[in-house]
């Protein structure tokens, strides 16, 4: 027992070293910042145009229990995590087809503990920068982000999502280890994360069908959950959410481990 | 040589130029693949409107039917732009890093032997699915597709207008491609959503200085209400911008050559 | 002790055929056709601890594989291995504690961070003691030069330099078992002479095993003790470095640069030695088994105008054909 939690508290540093020198090493790309600060900047207008001509300007009109500065500031969620989200697919495909792979696997350390902590590094940094970034336009537009502890709603489930999308996209990423393309399945995961999970439209302003089918799928985990918990809190709904967070991290992580232990052995690195 | 044996002879390159980009293509399957997940793409963009027109079924007169032309219209007339014309968002890129330099020793216009010398074959997702949706919900009556080819023509215009007038920005300051890929997505981005969502200034730019209006009110103006009013000043807009991109052009070339023998000098 | 044992160690993969055109697109889309590829046939192999070892063989033996296996990052389709006691593929992450790996075209360093960093991060992650870090670090600092460029980003050093730091970084933690593919890949000649010796000097000051894969005759020549030769995934040839060289690096190649108008046809006869013509110079290919560097270049000069001359090593490729060659003979 207590060599396992020693175990543990190992891998956790190792994991906390990898992740400070992640950290510093993605400020050197400054003009990625940039580039996607000017598409936050542009694509939360376009949305604040288009959603307050669907409310016709009305600020007390509730649809679906959202208002419009609601449905504004439920946007800005969504996008600053949509694009904190480094690109993992493609890094892991990369490292297959030139080998670098074997630069990861020298080490006393495992691949998927490695590329979480630099994605919860990169992440949670490009998070706060975008919401800084978000708040800058939404705030002149539709007012403060004043939904009682909604700020603390989103914090709580917002590391949960990035970590479900993390394990979503390290699913999709492994299927390196067998097929040489993963873009067409990465392009699915996208496409479902911008519908089904919530991206565009919050999932209680549609049909009750489709509801019903996004209760049952992982995505609204990653985006819905702690988007509407920011600008609508509820301390039953979150204890709920984050339980069933932990589920699908759970899920995923078993599905993540399982695969990898699967595909590591079929592995051929290029270069004979 | 007199000028229309000039423009024949200019239209015979054009044409083999096309038709080596198809051969060339060579019909891969990875390439029909990224035509189709274009398509998806598309696909699911309008999924998420029909979802938003659920809920609000008219938005500043505009109903889910004018979104899907709208869509039409900006992907057939990208399509089409791109596939013929598939360098034209790659302009600074083309100039910055003198590779013009290819195209300067053919005894060719250079602007259209840049323009032809690619050809995106995800933009065929694009253009069919612009078609797909048009013959769906569109007007077949002959006028309307007369309006619709009309439609097409002035958007595919304007893509190509646009980059190479941003584009040309690179004759003069050096490296553009980050900023004129950003103006190229915005650009796009900006096509897609209905027009009439913006007021004030900002609409006044989308019909002066970006001008993605005169895409993005096609659907009403063009395709819905005929206005001739709005149709004159699209056309006129896609016809004086594509005259201003190849006089631009003109003048950065002169810059371009200028600038490479003082280069050789030193 | 044994550093590594291997038995009938062999790798297998498949590749999926393409076929042409559109419909065979299609159909290896719906129907792969896979064929299967030995990349390793079987190596028999044992090296012990602090012996120094040069894997040979042509491109596509199956160098790189047989070390991604001997490092547990390939699993081996049949055949068994231990190194350093441990079973790679099965133990990985403790092997890991205990060796170290250097890929000539990879580079473990952060690319826009300076070399420190990636060696504070090793620190971390092979759980160095404090002081035991800082004394190791200081002496391969000093013991590599690496002063000058321990705080510049990695981007901005030179390749040389970032081998060093590369090579460094690989024995912070002080493995027992170092395997190198390719080390001295693209650097010049004085480079690689001094990383040869660097690392000689850490196989005799640490004992530390050595197990290299390299195409240049320099790094075999200086650096190791034995020569492993593998072919088709197989082991041909297996005996030391001394008496290889003694066999096969009894050549080397002098290159002439003839004065304008100089007839190459007239070329003297010169004892142990045959011309191979080629089209800027002249390759005098010479067999030190029978003659010395200093009789050829003695008699060269006033029999033939030259402008420029050059004494160099053959090519491994070269000498490995040549070992091919004799075992051709002999079967």
């Amino acid at each position: 027992m207590d060599g396992e939690s020693n175990r543990w508290a190992v891998a956790g540093r190792k994991a906390a070293a990898v992740g400070r020198i992640a950290f510093r090493h993605q400020l050197a790309y400054k003009t990625d910042f940039a580039m996607r600060g000017f598409f936050l900047l542009f694509i939360l207008f376009v949305f604040i145009q288009l959603w307050s001509a669907a409310y016709e300007g009305d600020f007390s009109k509730s649809i679906s229990g959202f208002t419009l500065k609601q449905i504004v500031w439920y946007l800005v969620f969504t996008e600053a995590l949509t694009l904190a989200a480094p690109p993992l697919c493609s890094r892991i495909e990369e490292e297959v087809k030139n080998g670098d792979v074997a630069i990861r696997l020298i080490r006393p350390q495992s691949y998927a503990g490695y590329h979480f902590s630099v994605f919860a590094s990169e992440a949670l940094t490009r998070f706060i920068v975008h919401l800084a970034i978000g708040s800058a336009i939404a705030w002149p537009f539709v007012g403060p982000p004043a939904f009682g502890y909604g700020w603390l709603g989103l914090l709580a489930l917002s590391a949960g999502a990035l970590t479900v999308t993390f394990l979503l996209l390290m699913l999709v990423g492994l299927c390196a280890f067998w097929v040489e393309e993963t873009s067409g399945l990465y392009f699915v995961l996208q496409k479902l994360q911008f519908t089904i999970g919530g991206m565009l439209l919050p999932i209680d302003l549609m049909p009750e069908w489709l509801q019903r089918v996004c209760a049952w799928l992982p995505f609204q985990a990653a985006l819905y959950f702690p988007a509407r918990m920011g600008v609508h809190f509820d301390a039953a709904l979150l204890a709920k959410q984050l339980a069933i967070q932990i589920g699908w991290i759970v899920l995923l992580a078993l599905a993540v481990s399982r695969m990898y232990r699967r595909g590591v052995s079929k592995l051929h690195v290029n270069g004979g | 040589m007199s000028t229309a044996d000039k423009l024949m002879a200019n239209a015979r390159y054009v044409w083999t130029c096309w038709k080596v980009n198809l051969a060339a293509m060579e019909y891969r399957l990875s390439f029909l693949l990224l035509a189709g997940m274009m398509f998806v793409n598309n696909a699911i963009w309008l999924f998420f409107w029909s979802l938003f027109f659920g809920r609000f079924p008219v938005v500043q007169g505009w109903e889910l039917h004018d979104v899907m032309l709208l869509w039409a219209v900006s992907t057939g007339g990208f399509g089409w732009a791109a596939m013929l014309f598939g360098n034209f968002p790659r302009i600074a890129g083309i100039v910055a890093t003198g590779h013009l330099d290819v195209y300067l020793s053919q005894p060719r216009p250079v602007l259209l032997s840049v323009l032809v010398s690619r050809c995106s074959v995800t933009a065929a997702g694009d253009f069919l699915f612009g078609i797909a949706v048009y013959l769906m919900v569109g007007d077949t009556s002959p006028r309307g597709m007369l309006l619709f080819a009309l439609g097409l023509l002035i958007s595919g215009m304007l893509f190509i207008a646009v980059m190479v007038v941003a584009g040309c920005s690179a004759f003069w300051i050096g490296n553009a491609e980050g900023m004129t890929q950003q103006l190229f997505n915005s650009f796009i981005a900006l096509t897609t959503y209905p027009s009439d969502i913006f007021r004030g200034f900002v609409k006044l730019a989308l019909f002066s200085l970006v001008p993605a209006g005169f895409i993005s009110y096609l659907p009403i103006g063009l395709l819905r209400d005929f206005d001739p009013l709005f149709a004159a000043g699209a056309v006129t807009a896609a016809c004086g911008l594509t005259l201003a991109g190849a006089l631009l052009f003109r003048r950065g070339l002169r810059r371009y050559a200028s600038g490479n023998t003082i280069a050789m000098r030193s | 002790m044994l550093a590594l044992q291997t038995r009938g160690l062999g790798k297998t993969f498949r590749v999926k055929r393409k076929e042409a055109g559109l419909s065979g697109s299609f159909r290896s889309l719906w129907k792969p056709n896979w064929e299967t590829k030995e990349a390793v046939r079987g190596i028999d192999l044992t090296v012990r601890e602090g012996e120094t070892v040069a894997f040979l063989g042509p491109n596509g033996a199956g160098k790189s594989t047989t070390i991604k296996m001997l490092t547990g990052i390939l699993h081996p389709s049949f055949g068994e291995a231990e190194v350093l006691g441990l079973t790679p593929w099965k133990e990985r992450e403790r092997l890991a504690y205990r060796i170290g790996a250097v890929f000539g075209q990879k580079s473990q360093l952060w690319y826009h961070l300076p070399p420190i960093d990636t060696f504070e991060l090793i620190s971390r992650i092979y759980e160095l003691q404090r002081d035991e870090y800082v004394r190791r670090k200081d002496e391969l600092i000093e013991r590599f030069e690496l002063g000058p460029y321990l705080h510049t980003p990695v981007r901005k050093l030179s390749l040389g330099e970032r081998m060093r730091c590369e090579i460094a970084a690989s024995f912070l933690h002080g493995p027992r078992l170092l395997f190198m593919d390719e080390p001295t890949i693209g650097l010049d000649a004085v480079v690689k002479q001094r990383i040869r010796e660097l690392i000689r000097e850490r196989n005799r000051v640490e004992g530390t095993t050595v197990f290299l894969t390299s195409h240049d005759a320099g790094d075999v020549e200086t650096l190791c003790s034995r020569a492993v030769v593998i072919h088709h995934g197989g082991v041909l040839v297996d005996e030391p470095v001394e008496r290889m060289k003694r066999e096969v690096l009894s050549r080397k190649i002098v290159t002439l640069k003839l004065t304008e108008g100089a007839d190459p046809a007239a070329l003297p006869l010169i004892a142990g030695t045959r011309w191979e013509t080629e089209e800027e110079g002249c390759r005098l290919a010479v067999d030190l088994k029978r003659t010395t560097i200093e009789r050829v270049l003695g008699e060269l000069i006033g029999r033939v105008g030259f402008t420029d001359v050059n004494v160099e090593d053959p090519p491994l490729e070269e000498i490995i054909k040549h070992i091919y060659g004799m075992k051709g003979e002999a079967d």
